[in-house]
């Protein structure tokens, strides 16, 4: 399977320790993070990050499924760039 | 107002925690301070090492989370092995660690260390705790998150003025978590699939993991399982959810799994996997695996599916619920061609083993004689390396939460106080810990436990005075240069070291003494005839006991799956 960029929308809990958690779970398994942004929402307890990585189909559905297993995510969505 | 401390108590109560496991220092002395009026027991560890494995050992004994508290830096970072150990095995626990004061955080202050930095990727949650009045609502989602999806160990960091402060925060009724809502079910169309496939197959496999036991379901797969007559086969974490009595029994699968089970599950059409997570250890070359089947996989994780394997059927659900929704529509089936096949197998590599030396006692028949001297009942707890493989190929398993091992860590120095815990867990139950004495040296220290509590647990220590499972390793795949791997006085790289006579051995240390000094009885087993009688006599006692066996230092785990190869390549002896 050919590697491509997909990007991650992911909605989190505004709270210590979420954007550790997030990007030590990918680089923990193995995954380059190519560019990564976080920022507020209009609501204040709700964080957005966008995170681009390379991978795999395969990888991006595992990536996808750890990250909606993470308690403070709210909402995952990913699309091929 | 109560303080933060109190309050911490108090939630732990309500929690309905029975026993906390842990040991002292600074950032948790406001804690220890209330637990004299605690409802619950609080269980002195004697390494922050143990008393982690010590509610490991409870919770997998149970399902309930085992609770320990500690303190900072060293104390919190000693747990982390522990951590590591429940989170890879689907454990729930909670492991509470002071932390220093909120204005000291960054400092580099006495005993700080970023422990929620730290414990992150070996743990399901971590809280760092802002505030007192925030203390009761955390532990109620600690409980929560350990025991929901698939379970897993939370920590909570808890600086000490947070101890101090005064609160009147209540314990929540209810938790509900804003983002964090595991729960999943199989959808119609799902179970009307699997049960098409199940009435349609001709040689079917269950493959049953940790998640069977997980979600209390082993019951149903029994169920299911004679419904269909479908053979049964269980990872090492499943052990214990099916009957290794039964007919339908194939044991345990994976690099040391028995011939008849791998073979089923590489020559069958379809594979029904329960709770399982498809580990390295069991899919032997991923490639090869199971090429010929329909695979379905149900797992509460939706992580665990395609994530080794691809899943023909994946279903994330409960394995429970699945089981006991899918059952009516499974016709009843017989499959007498499969089963005769499954048979000769049986016939043709049965687990066995011959002995090495007259007079020498070979290690599978500690296990045997555990299994014959505890009528099958006993809770067995593992430490990690070949005995852990005998333990599991040679007790005939038979009820979930009787076995209890470090399955993905494999963790040494679990066995002893893991053990603890489970007899904390299960007061009128026989538990037996069977370590190496590799293993058993390096939480040794916890046997005080046991004998302060006056726990009736008999460690077994099955002593080939070596790291048994390494010098496997190196005779077969380092041309027998037994570095590091030989323990005892004599221990030095030699490579004709193991081929001396196995009487020749000298053992370091004399764990008879050792158990005496920790105020155990001990006993010391060299003779093959006495060594059923021994185990009896130390299980009748009902007293702490260290029995020592000395074994063939020899012998080696059969069947053996090398790394990298596929189930057609398995060793026998
Ligand atoms: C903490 C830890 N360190 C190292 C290992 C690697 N290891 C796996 S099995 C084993 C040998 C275990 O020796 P022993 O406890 O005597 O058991 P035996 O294999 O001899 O039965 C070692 C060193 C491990 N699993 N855990
Ligand atoms: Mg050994």
């Amino acid at each position: 399977m050919n590697e491509e960029v997909y990007r991650f929308n992911c909605y989190v809990e505004n709270k210590p320790g979420v954007l550790a958690r997030i990007v030590g779970l990918i680089s923990g398994r193995g995954y380059n993070i190519q560019t990564l942004n976080v920022g507020p929402t209009e609501d204040g307890t709700v964080s957005r990050m966008k995170i681009d990585i390379l991978g795999t189909a395969r990888v991006i559905a595992q990536i996808t499924s750890q990250l909606q297993n993470q308690v403070n995510v709210i909402e995952v969505t990913c699309r091929k760039l | 107002m109560r303080t933060g401390a109190r309050a911490l108590v108090e939630s732990l109560e309500k929690a309905g925690v029975e026993v906390l496991f842990g040991y002292p220092g600074g950032a948790v002395l406001d804690i220890f301070n209330c637990l004299p009026e605690a409802k619950f027991n609080f269980v002195l560890g004697r390494h922050e090492q143990g008393s982690a494995h010590m509610a490991d050992g409870y919770a997998r004994a149970t399902g309930k989370p085992g609770v320990c508290i500690v303190t900072s830096g060293p104390g919190a970072t000693n747990t982390i092995t522990g951590l590591a150990t429940a989170n890879i095995d689907g454990i729930p626990m909670i492991v509470i660690t002071g932390q220093v004061a909120l204005s000291l955080i960054g400092t580099d202050a006495f005993q700080e260390a970023d422990t929620t930095g730290i414990a992150r990727g070996v743990s399901k949650h971590c809280f760092l705790v802002q505030s007192a009045d925030e203390i009761p609502q955390t532990i109620a989602e600690a409980f929560y998150i350990a025991t929901h999806g698939k379970p897993g160990p939370v920590v909570i960091d808890i600086p000490k003025n947070c101890q101090q402060a005064l609160t009147a925060a209540k314990y929540p009724e209810r938790v509900s978590l804003r983002a964090y809502h595991p729960e999943s079910t199989a959808t119609v169309r799902q179970l009307n699939r699997l049960a098409k496939l199940i009435n349609a197959a001709e040689r079917p496999v269950l493959y049953a993991g940790g998640g069977v036991i997980a979600s209390g379901a082993a019951s149903d797969v029994a169920a299911l399982a004679h419904r269909a007559e479908i053979p049964v086969t269980t990872t090492l974490m499943g052990l214990g959810s099916f009957d290794e009595h039964d007919p339908l029994a194939l044991g345990l699968s994976g690099m040391h799994g028995s011939a008849a089970a791998n073979w089923a599950l590489h020559e069958a059409d379809l594979i029904l996997a329960l709770g399982v997570r498809f580990s390295d250890r069991v899919t032997a070359k991923i490639s090869e695996y199971a090429q010929r089947a329909t695979l379905v996989h149900v797992d509460c994780d939706p992580a665990s599916i395609n994530k080794n394997v691809r899943a023909d059927l994946g279903i994330v659900a409960d394995v429970k619920d699945v089981l006991t929704t899918v059952s009516s529509r499974v016709k009843t089936a017989t499959h007498p061609a499969w089963l005769k096949r499954i048979a000769d197998w049986k016939r043709l590599k049965p687990l066995g083993y011959r002995p090495l030396h007259d007079g020498v006692i070979m290690p599978q028949a500690v296990v045997e004689a555990i299994d014959r001297a505890s009528k099958g009942r006993a809770i067995v707890v593992t430490d990690v390396g070949q005995t852990q493989m005998w333990a599991a190929q040679y007790f005939r398993h038979n009820r979930p939460r009787h076995f209890l091992s470090s399955g993905g860590m494999g963790t040494m120095g679990f066995g002893i106080p893991a053990a603890i815990g489970a007899a904390f867990a299960q007061p009128d139950e026989t538990v037996v810990a069977i370590c190496g004495d590799g293993g058993a040296q390096m939480t040794f220290e916890e046997v005080v436990v046991a004998v302060e509590h006056r726990l009736p647990v008999v460690f077994v220590v099955v002593n080939n005075g070596c790291l048994g499972m390494v010098r496997q390793w190196q005779e077969l795949f380092y041309a027998k240069r037994y570095a590091g791997s030989i323990l005892g006085s004599k221990g030095r790289m030699t490579i004709e070291r193991i081929d001396e006579s196995a009487l020749d051995y000298d053992y370091l240390p004399d764990f008879v003494k050792l158990a005496e000094a920790h105020g155990a009885k001990g006993y010391r087993v060299i003779d093959p005839a006495k060594l059923e009688p021994t185990i009896k006599k130390a299980l009748a006692a009902r007293k702490t006991a260290v029995v020592e066996v000395i074994v063939e230092p020899r012998a080696n785990v059969y069947p053996m799956i090398p790394g990298g190869k596929s189930v057609t390549e398995m060793v026998f002896d």
